[in-house]
């Protein structure tokens, strides 16, 4: 699933077409978002320099991680090092960003980024006003590609930095406006969702076409009492995880996907999902109004429940009611509903199904022969 | 004791042709037996809906626009009546409500009717290269079901082959132009349609508030009083995603139920209809009851997944669909009467991913081998069942 995200970014946007936008989502249960950003910002680098992706630059903006972090990282992978200025640019929003250490008296050499970092960074030192950063990135990625029908990716570090200093609307702004520019192929940001509201939240993914949710392997573990088994599982969720993807294809269907993930030194490892859990939508078809299936409690329940059947099996032949009876068999099925009625009575404390039977009522041969009537 | 005054008793079923209407005769017919007719019914002039197109008369003195979707007006009991707010409640996963919105805009600007268009995006006009074109009449082969049996055919979800019927018959109506058209997805509509001073298009992105958006409608709206006498044209309003996140105006909440309100009694006295798309996962849910009040229609589109394996054993045509469709309330001007709907989920469809189709959601038959009953087939019981049974 990590795979066909990053081909998915990688491919890029059609002509005329929104950009494909990956939002990460994770939470304090499984804090491991930046590792799956990480991972992506890897591969796709890696795509870059191997010529397979529609982007020839990336530009990240980084908010949480100093540049020199993500140089290293890109290192650590493989990446070398000296190619670096040709297709990465970092925005540096994390050293400075609202511009206090150009205030302080003792300013001194501001940025402590290593060489390496210092030739593809550049620093912005006001990250409330987002119509600059949105230049500011437009600038960094076409200054690498060039003019035209050249392509670039942005990478944003977390979008709650960014929620933390402008409004909702104005960072969906930005949001949307990377999206429709002709020359960014992807774009995919990192965002907590237990820092905000549900809204901003819905907001963010209501913006984007990817959305990959990191959730813990044994949510239940979390929250609750430290007990033996518990922390057997939190110790898994300290190390693993779920990655939920939900794809929105261009046709309008939404693809839902599930991997495994385990952390590790050297980075995060993606395994498909053990088990499979069927779930069933029932939330888009409508409901029947009937309950037709019965629950194991109820079919016990209706076992129990004594009919009432009047038997005639008791020695005498069966006789089938043809409209003529002598006094006597009446007296004789009266006395056996009778006692039929308190057998059930005792029987069962609690389903009764009490039944008097409809010719009790009437006179034993009332309305027989209505011809009786006829004056002949 | 004799009624007095300016009302004129209409005789039921019997229309009489004034001089002025050059009303076709099956028109007469079908206008005469739509619905009950009682001596209380508003006489009105229907000399305008047959010079007209794109209007047509419906029950109680109403007239109807098409919507662009056959089936969608079928539901809607005729079309969209005339004034009324029709409010579509988008799913943030799935771009459904575009497809509503294109056919609406494109049917429109086929029959000459005005357009206000207002979106979030930064360039509106963007939009209209993507509008659908009416397909011609040859590109229009409904899909007839290949397998004709020689011997007994058991005609399962006999439903679906009511629709059918009736589309032949309404073909051979001949009339010039028609109240709905198909339109073809793949073809774009010819610039000559929108171009020039028929489509004006507001962006709401960077507008501080809404006042410059209620503006434009009032301005266009002006455009067609509505006055007993003849109906000259028709506007359509088209607001794709108010309060979508990107503007200022979605912190606004109040404001934003101002102006819905504010369209709402514009277009009660104007002969227009308006279309409202909006994310209601983004609103506050108080705010979200309030917008769905405010509706005269309401419908709502959601996604399906993708490779579903329990939805295409519970459904029928799975592999067509590409959302369902949910009327939650239809519009019924001058009535007391409500339109009940036999069913009020349907799905939607592209018929060789060209013609947007909505269909009734049709349970696949009990798999016979197994035995078993509805819905216990492998998954526990209280799954999913698709009921017809709304009552």
């Amino acid at each position: 699933m990590a795979e066909s995200i990053c081909r998915t970014l990688r491919d890029g946007s059609l002509e005329g077409e929104h950009a494909p936008a990956l939002t990460i989502k994770d939470t304090a249960a499984s804090p491991f978002g930046f590792d799956v950003f990480a991972y992506v910002l890897s591969q796709l680098s890696s795509f870059i320099l191997a010529g397979k992706s529609q982007s020839r630059v990336v530009v990240v903006v980084a908010f949480t991680r100093s540049p020199s972090f993500y140089v290293d990282l890109l290192k650590r992978r493989g990446l070398d090092v000296t190619s670096f200025h040709k297709w990465i640019q970092i925005l540096d929003c994390y050293t400075d960003p609202l511009g206090w250490k150009g205030k302080l008296v003792e300013s001194g050499n501001a940025m402590c980024i290593s060489d390496e970092a210092s030739s593809v960074t550049h620093l912005c030192k006001d990250v409330r006003d987002l119509d600059n950063l949105y230049s500011l990135i437009l600038e960094l990625g076409k200054g690498l590609a060039g003019q035209g029908k050249a392509h670039f990716s942005v990478a944003i570090d977390s979008v709650n930095e960014m929620l933390r200093h402008a409004s909702l609307s104005r960072v969906a702004g930005l949001l949307s406006n990377l999206r429709s520019h002709d020359q960014i192929s992807c774009i995919y940001w990192l965002l907590h969702s237990d820092l905000h509201e549900v809204r901003v939240t819905s907001s963010v993914e209501y913006m984007s076409s990817m959305v990959a949710n990191v959730e813990p392997l044994n949510p239940s573990a979390s929250g609750q009492r430290w007990d033996s088994e518990n922390v057997s599982l939190l110790k898994q969720n300290f190390q693993k995880g779920k990655l939920n993807v939900r794809f929105k294809r261009r046709n309008g269907r939404v693809r839902l996907m599930c991997e495994e993930f385990h952390i590790e030194q050297s980075g995060i490892n993606f395994t498909p999902v053990s088990s499979e859990d069927g779930t069933i939508n029932q939330g888009l078809l409508p409901k029947v109004q009937f309950s037709l299936q019965l629950s194991e409690k109820e079919q016990t329940e209706r076992a129990k429940v004594l009919l009432p059947f009047e038997h005639q099996g008791n020695g005498k032949p069966i006789q089938i009611y043809d409209g003529r009876r002598s006094l006597e068999d009446n007296k004789n099925e009266a006395t056996l509903a009778s006692t039929g009625n308190l057998q059930r009575n005792e029987a069962s404390g609690e389903g009764e199904i009490i039944y008097f039977r409809d010719s009790d009522d009437e006179r034993p041969d009332s309305d027989e022969d209505p011809d009786d009537d006829l004056d002949i | 004791m004799l009624p007095t005054g300016n009302c004129t008793f209409r005789a039921t079923g019997i229309v009489k042709p004034s001089e002025r209407e050059r009303v076709s005769l099956v028109d007469a017919l079908m206008s005469a037996t739509k619905g009950r007719t009682s001596s209380f019914t508003r006489n009105v002039l229907s000399a305008s809906s047959s010079q007209t197109p794109g209007i047509k008369c419906g029950p109680n003195g109403t007239f109807f626009v098409s919507s662009g979707i056959s089936d969608l007006d079928k539901i809607l009991g005729g079309g969209i009546p005339l004034g009324s707010l029709v409010m579509v409640m988008e799913d943030a996963e799935a771009p459904h409500h575009m497809l509503l919105l294109r056919n609406f805009m494109s049917q429109g600007l086929v029959q000459d009717q005005p357009l206000l268009y207002a979106s979030p995006s930064k360039d509106p006009r963007g939009f209209l290269g993507t509008l659908p074109c009416p397909s011609s009449k040859d590109d229009k082969l409904r899909n007839h079901d290949p397998q004709q049996e020689k011997g007994l055919r058991i005609a399962w979800q006999y439903k679906k082959y009511f629709g059918e019927n009736q589309q032949s018959f309404d073909g051979h109506r001949g009339s010039k132009q028609e109240f709905c058209n198909d339109f073809d997805l793949r073809k774009p509509l010819e610039r000559h349609f929108f171009s020039g001073q028929r489509v004006d298009c507001v962006s709401v992105k960077d507008s501080p508030n809404l006042v410059a958006l209620q503006d434009r409608c009032t301005t266009f709206l002006a455009q067609f009083p509505r006055n007993d006498g003849s109906i000259s044209s028709v506007g359509r309003i088209a607001i794709q995603s108010l309060c979508a996140p990107q503007c200022t105006h979605s912190n606004m909440e109040w404001d934003v139920l101002s102006f819905i309100s504010y369209l709402k009694s514009m277009l009660w006295s104007a002969n227009a209809v308006a279309v409202v798309t909006f994310p209601p996962s983004l609103l506050s849910e108080s705010f979200c009851k309030r917008w769905q009040h405010m509706a005269d229609i309401l419908l709502s589109v959601r996604a399906i997944p993708d490779d579903d394996k329990e939805l295409a054993k519970l459904l029928t045509g799975y592999q067509d669909m590409v959302g369902f469709l949910n009327v939650h309330k239809v519009a019924r001007t001058n009535t007391q009467v409500p339109l009940i709907l036999e069913a009020t989920t349907f799905s939607i469809k592209l018929q060789k991913r060209r013609f947007l189709v909505l269909e009734c959601l049709n349970q696949a038959p009990i798999d016979g081998s197994s035995g078993a009953s509805y819905g216990t087939s492998g998954s526990c019981s209280g799954s999913s069942k698709t009921g017809t049974l709304e009552f």
